[in-house]
């Protein structure tokens, strides 16, 4: 089932120059409980916003601030223009939905909720990612605590890779961070049982 | 401009699955420039277009309307011709004068909305069926936006009073093979019904609910009454005499309120289309959307679009559905909310009523959870 979304209290941050756009956009955001206010500078932080509007037409590469990690916020492109170059422009800065202009009114509910829905579908995607990546970097580790359990307790390597399983299970951690404090002997090893 | 003759535009279909509605809501607007070319002695020029349920024909009729210096079209009646014709109002500089219950989500500063949206009529209905009959409802829905979205919305108010919906069918517009729900309505034994079919459909599920409970009490209304938040007295002579009575629906406005209002209205309808015509919602609507439409024109001394609304806002304007607001920031009207039970002669007994609704098309303010208290309304 889908939820109706509900955008009551968010901060929306309008990059562009005031114009008939701009006043349709703002009397939108008003009626759907969203503040919003409109600029033609450069954005220092995400921070000031739950939602970023930028005119994809005349932007630079300054106006929005830089992207790092999922320190972003979700981002709509205000397009006119079919120009390659300014598609291009508002994809790499991350925009994740589109409202045409000149701007119907019609156009901007959607754009907002596709724009916020897949902006943390993008989180989610890249903390997992990252969680991977880690796991990977680390999995040296888990073939050298095998190792040493076989060493230390003589176990065939199923039985030493089951335990290390078995044990970082009951402590809630992942078997990189077990082997870990395995190899760092910091603590004794598990029994076997 | 003044001196000329008064424009309106009036676009409905007589044919079609909404053919009845179409024919209702165009009588209440001719009956509306009538009472306000009497009242008024302004030349009032209806424009009448029948676009014969063809999503093309509205554009075509709205083109005309527009080009020949009509700038105020009240008309449509499903959301797919609304959507339609407002990019071409919107062109033109003109204002759609909408007056059906809609499934909202739309606010569009071209229209002035005086049919009802989901917090205006669907959740009031939900908020007097759950504490009476549980929240273990049916949806059935024609195969379009209105029974989507009305469905989709449904299933979110009763997962958020902690119910279950027990089964959700669509048929398409104008399909009136039934039994496939009714047996499955038989089976899983639902609380209650929500019904968003449309016409033809609407009235064969009516008279095969009528035939289950005649089997089965458990399915009288009564027991598992079938809700509906679009049907009207134009249609209950369409179906089988009997066969919907006890059923219950939801509306702004009943052909059998009470009031000193639409007793004197109901006398000056009958004289213009005799004593047997029931008046529906959508009769009522058309009409308050005309003269409304006529009253803001008037009093902004122009039928400059800009100039009109600036002049409905803020104030409160007499009509048939009550005292009557637009909401400047939504451009919708706030509306009373009655629930009527079909009665043995086809019309609606009120069971229900509460006063004008504010509308909440994007349903922003109180979302769609229940109060944790429900307001009970008798």
């Amino acid at each position: 089932m889908s939820r109706t979304p509900n955008f009551t209290g968010w901060l929306a941050v309008i990059l562009h120059r005031e114009d008939s756009n701009t006043d349709r956009l703002e009397r939108q955001f008003g009626l759907l409980g969203i503040r919003a206010t409109r600029r033609w500078e450069p954005l220092s932080t995400w921070a000031e916003a739950d939602l970023v509007l930028v005119d994809a037409d005349q932007g630079w590469d300054d106006l929005l601030p830089p992207t790092e990690g999922a320190s972003g916020k979700p981002l709509v492109a205000l397009l006119g223009s079919e120009a390659p170059g300014r598609i291009a422009w508002a994809m790499e800065k991350g925009a994740s939905a589109i409202i045409p202009k000149p701007v119907a009114a019609s156009a901007i509910f959607p754009a907002l909720v596709m724009a916020v829905s897949i902006h943390q579908e993008r989180r989610v995607v890249a903390d997992k990612l990252r969680h991977l990546e880690q796991r990977v970097r680390m999995r040296p580790l888990v073939h050298a605590a095998v190792e040493k359990l076989r060493a230390v307790r003589g176990l065939d390597e199923e039985r030493a890779y089951g335990m290390l399983r078995d044990y970082a299970m009951q402590r809630r951690l992942t078997m990189e961070q077990l082997a870990a404090i395995v190899l760092g002997g910091a603590e004794p090893l598990p029994e076997v049982g | 401009m003044m001196d000329d003759a008064l424009k309106i535009g009036i676009l409905y279909s007589a044919t079609g699955p909404y053919g009845a509605m179409g024919v209702d809501a165009r009588d209440g607007a001719m009956l509306a420039v009538e009472d306000n070319v009497k009242r008024t002695g302004r030349v009032i020029e209806p424009v009448f277009y029948d676009p014969h349920a063809s999503l093309q024909a509205y554009l075509d009729g709205a083109q005309q309307m527009l080009r020949s210096d009509c700038r105020h079209i009240v008309g449509t009646i499903t959301s797919a011709a609304r959507k339609e014709v407002i990019p071409l109002v919107e062109k033109h500089d003109g204002l759609l004068w909408y007056m059906c219950p809609y499934e909202g989500f739309e606010a569009n500063e071209s229209v002035i909305y005086l049919g009802g949206c989901p917090n205006q009529h669907l959740i009031p209905a939900f908020e007097y069926l759950i504490p009476r009959y549980g929240a273990r409802p049916y949806l059935v829905g024609a195969n379009y936006v209105w029974g989507w979205e009305m469905n989709r919305l449904a299933r979110e108010l009763i997962a958020n009073a902690g119910g279950e919906v027990l089964g959700e069918r669509y048929l398409p517009l104008e399909e009136t093979a039934v039994d496939r729900i009714i047996a499955e309505i038989a089976e899983r034994r639902p609380s209650f019904v929500l019904n968003n079919l449309i016409g033809p459909s609407s009235y064969a599920f009516l008279e095969a609910m009528k035939q289950l409970g005649e089997n089965d009490p458990a399915f009288r209304p009564q027991n598992c009454p079938v809700v509906s938040c679009d049907l009207m007295e134009c249609e209950l002579e369409l179906i089988e005499k009997g066969s919907a009575t006890g059923q219950l629906c939801a509306a702004s406005y009943f052909d059998t309120l009470d009031t000193h209002e639409n007793r004197e209205f109901k006398t000056r309808a009958a004289l213009r289309y005799g004593r047997d015509r029931r008046i529906s919602s959508v009769f009522a609507s058309a009409y308050a959307a005309v003269d409304l439409c006529i009253a803001a024109i008037l009093s902004a001394g122009s039928d400059e679009p800009a100039a009109v609304r600036r002049a409905i806002y803020g104030r409160t304007w007499d009509s048939l559905l009550g005292p009557l607001q637009i909401d400047g920031r939504t451009n919708h009207a706030a509306l009373p909310f009655h629930l009527g039970r079909i009665s043995d002669d086809n019309s609606f007994d009120i069971i229900a009523s509460r006063p004008a609704l504010a509308a909440d098309p994007y349903l922003t303010t109180r979302g769609t959870s229940m109060p944790a208290k429900l307001r009970v309304v008798s």
